[in-house]
């Protein structure tokens, strides 16, 4: 009985499940279940939909392979427009013959199929079979977090019409075998598009997901890419200053006024896709904030472009070891943070300006608070430190990020705490809890106030610095997510997972707008281009995708030139010079103008055009044996990089 | 493929299982359970790793470590491994017997008194930032902390098999240049003048360092003259224009040897040497130039104008060390450079009878041997220095069979008039003791008497048996500088002493150098004279009229410089005013032109070359002998030596 029992509880579920409360009052009487087997049905998915497939196969190990045989036959001789469409099934067809063989104990025959067809499947799924052959026996399937992915989630694939009638014409031939339609129907998804098949080139560009391929109708959504207008800022608060600029060079006035013009006519036309200034609460910037974003209003920036390369500043972390994790350069490129593994902070400044602590409670008494220069008196003269360390965390620091204002520092950490840090009284100043797992990254929003993070827990959250809790929690990637953006207008984030897609979620709604996949590896870095309408996406295997945003397509795929994962991403300041830093030791320069102009120039044509010339790459700086883990584009143009050595070995 | 192929079945053997199981006292373990335990623990190890791996990454490494590992098993909510951490990665072993096979990690009992007795580890040293220009709009400059443009393998294959070069499609990657301008153009001669290819276009700026490098090394400015040579060993984006400064070398030695011209010689040495220290050059292609040149300068019969006085004996000394650091670097079992070298050397010393032709490479040494049938001494002492530096074994095969001929060449010179001869023999003398005393020492057993010396080895039994007694009387080689030292190196300095009052009442000078010393006023001052190890003298020297001399034989020309003060951490500082004389020679020292006036200051590096021994413990006695040297050389009444800032050669 209870071998029997264990089919017809799965029955019972599954009718609880959808909620057909008569069939299932008629099922327990036949069989005569009593109200005890009632409460234990609690079986888990995987054996709900293997129990049920079985009653359709007969569990036969050999009609797997001979099901998957007549699959790849099929495909081999179907035409040149439908094969490449029809080959993205391959995949997902083989990895559950291979679960289910599993299931039904047929081991060995497991073990012999993945050994046939493994070596052929594609080759960025080769890791993940790697990790799926570790599963050698059906208790295994629940602690292998990739089986488990696969077998609670449907694959995604995308097929033409046409391509799609003719497997289902294929799948009614399959008379002998049920096996591939019971595959389809429960674990694939088929996602039809109107529109000719797709050839080689074009599948293999966004194919690659952990789940597939990101479907159409998940990019729907409108997303508000353009740039929030700027508040209006009194421009002349300082005009002392600006006379000295004038008299030094003549004719420098005109330049400025005519790039002030060149700021302020632009913005407030606004463009067509800026979401309303308040669609999220923004702060409202402070007096001092305000002179901070005047100062770097008037950077005199140097008109980068594939003529005009940047200048390399670089930063090396000497004795480091292998200790330095990550760092971050604050935005007027006056201070450095670096997150080290045994869980401490430094912060090391760039310029003569020393670091000071606030002075003590009393001591802060005796100032007159309506002086002009409050904020000078109230630090600590005698300081003369140029590198403080901040303690508190007990584990690798992951992430360090410095606020708009150099005032604040953020860090996240394999503790699983997300910190707050004072740069006045150089202590921490809230923990924010609520990960379970490690962080690995945290951002701020281009306006300061929140911040998002994710980690291991799959999620991603956003948070306020006002708050303990975290104000939106986004989740929805199959694995961990490595990595996080603001969009430039503060109302959107994309992050990057393990599960090899590139996300974006609004920030007011938490729901998520944009599933890209295409990425053949981790996805490690992201960077919104300065006119938030491209995302650029780096991955372990020195990948480099470009994303429009507008409607969630894949833009370009850079030549892969870098040989190590690459952690760093940084646009020029004008948004012409994309440059990427990789563990391979070499910072790369890109044509960033050239690359997106191609494309919307295509745009009329195929959506996704894969280039494989060399011409985006501009230059190519390799370091001695210095792994690059941030890059910083100055308020100048000047390109900072930092990176720690590793010793000649 | 074929790896994931593998790491598809990749698990535990059960005989691992097993020996694991013995380790932990289970004696007999089934073999069902044992499979069962084998799957099951390769499973959960490689979902560790898995997770670990995620740590790695995050971390930004691409290297797993054991914190990895425990960060892995603490998401999985396992207590970490404690007391596994290890700095490097811990070595697996191997041993077989008994029809098994194991892979083990040796682990070492370890004594904790000793642990506690030894002083505590030094603290490591702080993480600290350093910033340098990765690159100077779009262009990286070639400054030490950058990767050198071309790296020493690209190089070397370069020089191996120069279609790599054609091949490649454009240099951007690795040199960071523009493709625009000058390369595109290159580029696009590629396919039409293949063969321009091969020369190395030189920048304005590298065609502008070619020439200050070339003038400082060259010229008189002794700080300059570091700098470059700094610049030289140091400076990773040479290789360029190293072809060019090969030639440069050789040329200078050969137009300088027929000249006589020692200082400039010695200033070529010393580009060699500096070009031999520098980390990222292949030097390998451009053996074929250098070695000759340096040959050249450890043989040749004349190096300088006034053997009698000047010390050529120090370039050759050099020089011999360059190419004992030249065999060593870049011998291989394809180019024989060892034996070749070693060969031309014992040609030297061959036979009487022989003309030894062979010995010079440097075409500059052909002419000057045919007319004597002898060798001269000077090279006599070049090749027996040559050999010396090649180490003690090639002592004993080359040197020590020809010890007796050599005494006879040295006892008739001895004998003989010329002072130049007697001052050669008694050096040649000096050094071959120097050299042989050691090995003799290790060849015989302690009873050394002298008859048997004098039979084994003729003239200079004796003396080596004297020498042979006191090396053996004095402790072990290690323990330094001591007598010993002050006994066997004098030799170098010899050519200091000329000045001396030596066995010849006058050497016949040239007119030109006594009287130039008539007017000289000098001033030698010797600061701390009686610490050994560390010394410094100043010396201060003045001449007369400071005037520009032109040579005719088109090598560099110099101007008067100012006084220089120059202190360096070799421990020497040298003053110097006046014309330096490198470019005298043009002129010939019968001539009235002032022949050319330089100071020697020998100064004690704190470390000897750790090279050979010989050298190493030449150097702490040198300032001791020096010290009267420059004391003598003082009195107005004698001919100022020509000498050189030496102190590079120690």
């Amino acid at each position: 009985m209870a071998e029997k029992s264990t089919p017809l509880l799965a029955v019972l579920q599954l009718l609880r499940k959808y909620n057909l409360k008569g069939t299932e009052e008629i099922l327990r009487k036949e069989a005569s279940l009593g109200d005890v087997e009632y409460e234990t049905l609690n079986l888990p998915e995987v054996e709900i939909a293997s129990i049920l497939t079985a009653h359709h196969t007969e569990s036969d190990p050999y009609s797997y392979e001979f099901a998957y045989e007549s699959l790849k036959k099929f495909i081999e001789s179907s035409l040149d427009v439908y094969k490449y469409e029809l080959s993205t099934l391959l995949y997902p067809v083989f990895v559950h013959m291979y679960l289910l063989l599993i299931i039904y104990d047929h081991n060995e025959h497991a073990a012999k199929f993945l050994e046939k067809f493994g070596p052929e499947q594609e080759d960025y799924y080769q890791d993940d079979l790697a990790k799926l052959c570790i599963v050698k026996h059906k208790d295994q399937i629940k602690f292998n977090e990739l089986a488990q992915i696969y077998s609670t989630n449907k694959f995604e694939v995308q097929l033409s019409r046409d391509v799609s009638s003719q497997l289902k014409r294929f799948l009614q031939e399959q008379k002998s075998s049920t096996v591939i339609i019971n595959i389809i129907n429960n674990h694939i998804q088929i996602d039809v598009h109107d529109g000719p098949g797709r050839n080689q080139a074009q599948v293999r560009a966004t194919a690659g997901g952990l789940l597939g391929e990101a479907t159409r109708n998940e990019n729907r959504a409108k997303v508000y890419y353009g740039l929030l207008k700027e508040p209006e800022i009194e421009v002349f608060p300082v005009p002392a200053e600006d006379e000295e600029e004038a008299e030094e060079t003549p004719d420098k006035p005109k330049k400025k006024k005519a790039k002030k013009e060149n700021m302020y006519m632009k913005k407030p036309k606004s463009d067509p896709n800026a979401p309303p200034i308040d669609r999220i609460p923004l702060p409202e910037l402070k007096e001092t904030d305000k002179i901070e974003k005047v100062k770097a209003l008037r950077a005199k920036r140097v008109p980068l472009g594939p003529d005009c390369l940047p200048s390399i500043c670089f930063y090396t972390l000497l004795n480091s070891g292998h200790s330095a994790i990550c760092a971050d350069i604050c935005d007027d490129s006056t201070l450095l943070a670096v997150g080290f593994s045994n869980s401490i902070i430094k912060v090391w400044t760039l310029t003569p300006v020393r670091l000071r602590g606030m002075k003590s409670a009393d001591k802060l008494q005796d100032i007159d608070k309506e002086a002009g220069d409050v904020l000078v008196r109230m630090m600590e003269e005698r300081d003369r430190d140029t590198c403080r360390t901040l303690y508190g965390h007990s584990g690798p620091v992951y992430k360090v990020g410095f606020d708009l204002f150099k005032t604040m520092l953020l860090s996240c950490s394999e503790d699983s705490t997300i910190r707050l840090w004072s740069l006045h009284v150089w202590t921490c100043l809230v923990v924010y809890r609520g990960h379970t797992w490690p962080v690995w990254d945290v951002k701020w929003s281009p306006h300061g106030h929140y911040f998002a993070s994710c980690g291991h827990d799959r999620s991603a959250r956003l948070w306020a610095t006002d708050s303990y809790q975290s104000l939106r929690l986004f989740t929805g990637h199959f694995s961990d997510v490595d990595c996080v953006q603001f969009h430039p207008n503060s109302n959107y984030i994309a992050t990057g997972s393990s599960d090899r897609t590139v996300r974006m979620w609004d920030c007011l709604t938490g729901s998520q707008v944009r599933v890209m996949s295409g990425h053949k590896s981790t996805v490690f870095t992201l960077a919104f281009s300065v006119c938030g309408r491209w995302l650029v996406s780096g991955g372990t295997v020195g990948d480099i995708l470009v994303w429009d945003i507008s409607n969630g397509s894949l833009t370009a795929a850079l030549p892969p030139s870098h040989t190590g994962p690459i952690h760093a991403l940084a646009f020029s300041r004008n948004g012409t010079i994309l440059s990427s830093g990789s563990l391979d030791c070499t910072i790369k320069l890109w044509d960033f103008t050239q690359i997106t102009e191609e494309t919307v120039n295509d745009e009329t044509g195929s959506t996704t055009s894969v280039p494989k010339d060399e011409k985006y790459l501009l230059r190519s700086f390799a370091t001695k044996n210095s792994p690059i883990k941030s890059l910083h584009f100055t308020r100048r143009n000047l390109l900072l990089g930092v990176g720690t050595y590793e010793g000649s070995s | 493929m074929s790896d994931s192929e593998l790491a598809y079945g990749s698990s535990l053997t059960v005989d691992s299982i097993k020996v694991i199981a013995e380790s932990v006292g289970i004696a007999n373990l089934g073999d069902d359970a044992a499979k069962e335990l084998a799957d099951d623990v390769s499973f959960r190890l490689k979902i560790i790793v898995q997770d670990a791996m995620k740590f790695m990454h995050h971390a930004k490494r691409q290297k797993l470590s054991i914190t990895d590992i425990d960060n892995g098993l603490k998401i999985k909510n396992m207590e970490c491994q404690y007391g596994f951490i290890q700095p490097d990665s811990l070595p697996f072993r191997f041993a077989s017997g008994g029809g098994r096979e194991l892979h083990f990690v040796e682990e070492k009992e370890i004594d904790l008194s000793e642990i506690l007795s030894t002083p505590p580890p030094k603290i490591p040293l702080d993480v600290s930032v350093r910033a340098h220009w990765l690159s100077v709009d779009g262009v990286q400059p070639a400054v030490p902390e950058n990767p050198p443009p071309l790296s020493k393998e690209a190089q070397k294959l370069e020089s191996v098999d120069p279609i790599t070069k054609l091949s490649k499609p454009s240099n951007k990657d690795s040199a960071g240049k523009p493709v625009c301008g000058k390369a595109a153009r290159l580029k696009a001669s590629e396919s039409v003048h293949v063969k321009q290819l091969a020369t190395h276009e030189l920048s304005v700026e590298q065609q502008l360092y070619y020439k200050e490098i070339t003038e400082a090394c060259v010229g008189s400015d002794e700080a300059r003259r570091a700098e470059a040579l700094q610049s030289l060993a140091c400076d990773p984006g040479l290789h360029e224009m190293l072809p060019r400064m090969c030639t440069f070398i050789s040329e200078g030695v050969k137009v300088n040897v027929v000249q006589n011209n020692l200082a400039l010689l010695i200033y070529l040495m010393r580009m060699v040497k500096a070009l031999l220290d520098n980390q990222s050059l292949y030097l390998e292609k451009y053996l074929h130039e250098l070695i000759p040149s340096v040959s050249t300068c450890i043989v040749s019969r004349q190096l300088c104008l006034r053997p009698e006085m000047d010390n050529h004996w120090a370039l050759r000394d050099f020089a011999a060390r360059l190419m004992a650091q030249i065999c060593k670097t870049f011998n291989t079992s394809t180019n024989n450079l060892q034996t070749r070298v070693t060969r031309l050397f014992a040609k030297a010393l061959q036979c009487p009878s022989q003309t030894n032709n062979e010995t010079g490479n440097g075409p500059s040494m052909v002419t000057t041997m045919k007319e004597s049938e002898k060798t001269p001494l000077a090279s006599l002492y070049g090749a027996v220095q040559g050999l010396a530096e090649l180490g003690p074994e090639v002592v004993k095969v080359f040197i020590l069979p020809r010890v007796r001929w050599l005494g006879e060449r040295v006892e008739g010179a001895l004998s003989g008039i010329g002072g130049a001869d007697r001052l050669a023999a008694g050096n040649l003398k000096h050094q071959l003791l120097k050299v042989l005393a050691p090995v003799v020492r290790q060849l015989r057993q302690p009873p050394d008497v002298p008859d048997d010396y004098k039979r084994d080895y003729g003239y200079l039994g004796p003396s080596l048996q004297q020498m042979v007694i006191k090396l053996r009387t004095t402790p072990a080689a290690g323990g330094g500088g001591g007598a010993v030292a002050v006994v066997s190196c004098t030799p170098p300095l010899v050519p200091h002493a000329p000045p001396a009052p030596s066995p010849s009442p006058s050497p016949a000078p040239s007119s030109a150098p006594s009287k130039v010393a008539e007017s000289v006023a000098r001033n030698v001052v010797i600061s701390a004279p009686s610490t050994p190890p560390p010394q410094k003298f100043v010396i201060v020297s003045q001449q007369k009229t400071p005037q520009a001399q032109v040579s005719s034989s088109g090598h560099i020309v110099h101007t008067s410089q100012p006084t220089i003060v120059r202190s360096q951490n070799v421990q020497s500082v040298v003053v110097t005013s006046g014309p330096p004389g490198g470019a005298g020679a043009g002129g010939g020292g019968a001539g009235g032109g002032a022949p050319p006036q330089k100071l020697v200051v020998v100064g004690v590096p704190p470390q000897g070359s750790a090279s050979a021994a010989l050298p190493s413990l030449s150097q702490a006695p040198v300032s001791v002998m020096a010290k009267p040297v420059f004391v003598r050389a003082g009195q107005p009444s004698q001919p100022p030596p020509e000498l050189d800032d030496l102190s590079h050669l120690a």
